[in-house]
């Protein structure tokens, strides 16, 4: 029995794997009929959105503005929430904070920070200071913490300490190694993190505006909600473009800094 | 002057890495340290400037004043004071990569100039006229703005020396400077010690006894971290091959090809 079971291994796993898959769909009562019989309603929802309503984005100021305003929170979290997570990092590092255990504390909260998900984050900011990009900023500064503090804390601690040793043999202060040795190797790794972290901190910007955070995200959820299914989707190729841009751009800047 | 008296290490498993060395070098004098694998060579080195816990043994250092200080038995401050007049030089440069060759020389300075200032003006210019010079000395001026991490092993260690210079050192200890040259820079490299002796003691550990023989005033020898050899730098073929054992191969490898 034993090498019967062993000779078709793959079998078996196959099966395993099979079995599992129904047991999870008739335990969340997936009906997967819908899809066959509903598929009309896709179709007519699709019919309803196209062609784009493109007048409604120009002829709204509004709309602009929700642009400018979501990009303006991505832009203020990542430079507020860079700068905290760098003064984390600092103390993360081993090689550059001698207190061992500050630094495990210190990487333990960043840890902490990682985990809860942006959309319970701003669920939390919405009620503390209302719905609006207020909420929208500090939800993005607290992810971008988690974030950047891991990426900086590892550059820094990757950094060839030699230089920096060397100087302190020769009498100079930590401070002093810090500015020398320690801050010109890390720049590149620093302004490139940063630039990454924009780049994904635009597309959480578009999605915390859904949950009460502002912006072109909130234009789309109300768009969505009064059933305005045509200016729904220009505001969804506006955001495509735009993240687009901001993609490139910020690759572009990369490149250009870790090129040098 | 450097005086290092009976410097002795063991582990706690009473296996002895330095054993009583001692020895007393002045200015004028370039030294070499030669010795296999694991005899003891870079331990000797880094205890001379405090950096290992040492069983037994005391470096004594003259300060300007004609004054010695034994730097295992003094206050932080006076040894961190110290530490400004003692450059050091590695195999691997320890240089800031992503900084240019004059900044790098600048950071020699660091110990000994105020850390506030440091940290919020930099350096003045009577300083940067003065690596520069420093660059000058080693034939580096023309590459004074390159980024470090863009010059040659050659230009780099040259740098490091300059850097050295700059420091205005009482001694300078070099920790296999040519390890990682090609003949050609090991030479220049080399000159450049010798003449740094004639300022303050160059104390360096090598591998190559032929330039050794060449370029230093005096040679020692350890081997299994005891002193076996102290003398005049060129070397018998009978001694070497007591000192390296196997190893003899490898540090003179043009007398034992085929």
């Amino acid at each position: 029995m034993k090498t019967f079971l062993m000779e078709h291994k793959r079998w078996f796993q196959t099966l395993f794997v099979l079995i599992g898959m129904f047991l999870l769909i008739q335990y969340l009562k997936i009906d997967l009929t819908i899809l066959l019989t509903d598929l009309h309603y896709v179709v007519e929802l699709l019919n309803e959105m196209f062609p784009p309503n493109f007048e409604a984005i120009w002829d709204n100021n509004k709309v602009l503005n929700s642009i400018l305003e979501t990009i303006s929170m991505a832009y203020l979290g990542t430079l507020f929430g860079g700068l905290i997570a760098f003064l984390f990092s600092i103390i993360a590092s081993n090689n550059i904070f001698n207190f061992i255990l500050i630094g495990r504390l210190a990487k333990l909260i960043l840890s902490f920070i990682r985990v809860l998900p942006s959309l319970v984050v701003i669920l939390i900011f919405v009620v503390a200071v209302g719905p609006g990009p207020f909420a929208g900023v500090l939800t993005i500064i607290f992810a971008t913490i988690g974030t950047l503090g891991k990426l900086f804390t590892e550059s820094l601690e990757n950094l060839d300490p030699t230089s920096a040793q060397s100087l302190q043999s020769t009498g100079a202060h930590k401070l002093q190694t810090f500015k020398y040795a320690v801050w010109p190797e890390f720049l590149p790794a620093f302004i490139s993190n940063l630039l990454y972290c924009f780049d994904i901190n635009m597309r959480a910007a578009v999605a915390l505006g859904i949950f009460g955070g502002g912006g072109i995200g909130y234009k789309l959820y109300l768009a969505m909600r009064v059933l305005h299914y045509k200016d729904a989707v220009a505001l969804i190729i506006c955001i495509i473009i735009l993240l687009l841009i901001i993609e490139n751009l910020s690759n572009y800047l990369r490149h250009k800094i870790l090129g040098n | 002057m450097i005086k290092a008296v009976h410097l002795t290490k063991q582990l706690p498993n009473g296996k002895l890495l330095l054993n009583d060395i001692s020895f007393e070098v002045s200015k004028g004098e370039f030294l070499g340290i030669l010795g296999p694998s694991g005899a003891g060579k870079t331990l000797t080195l880094k205890s001379l400037i405090g950096l290992l816990d040492l069983t037994n043994g005391e470096v004594w250092i003259e300060e300007s004043n004609n004054e010695h200080i034994n730097i295992f038995n003094t206050k932080a401050k006076v040894l961190k004071k110290l530490r400004t007049k003692i450059a050091l030089i590695f195999q691997g440069y320890h240089l800031v990569q992503r900084a240019t060759a004059l900044d790098n020389v600048l950071m020699g300075r660091l110990g000994s100039i105020s850390t506030f200032r440091s940290l919020i003006f930099g350096f003045n210019e009577v300083e940067k006229k003065a690596a520069m010079s420093s660059l000058e000395k080693v034939n580096m001026q023309h590459l004074a703005q390159a980024k470090v991490a863009s010059l040659s092993g050659g230009e780099k260690q040259r740098v490091a020396i300059a850097r050295a210079l700059f420091q205005e050192p009482n001694l300078l200890l070099a920790d296999e400077p040519i390890s990682s040259l090609d003949p050609k820079n090991a030479k220049i490299i080399m000159g450049i010690l010798k003449e740094l002796s004639t300022l303050f003691p160059v104390i360096g550990v090598f591998h190559q006894p032929e330039l050794c023989a060449k370029y230093c005033s005096r040679i020692i020898a350890i081997k299994d971290g005891k002193k076996v050899y102290d003398g005049p730098p060129v070397l018998e073929e009978s001694l070497l091959e007591f000192i390296y054992g196997e190893e003899l191969a490898i540090v003179i490898p043009e007398k034992y090809a085929n």
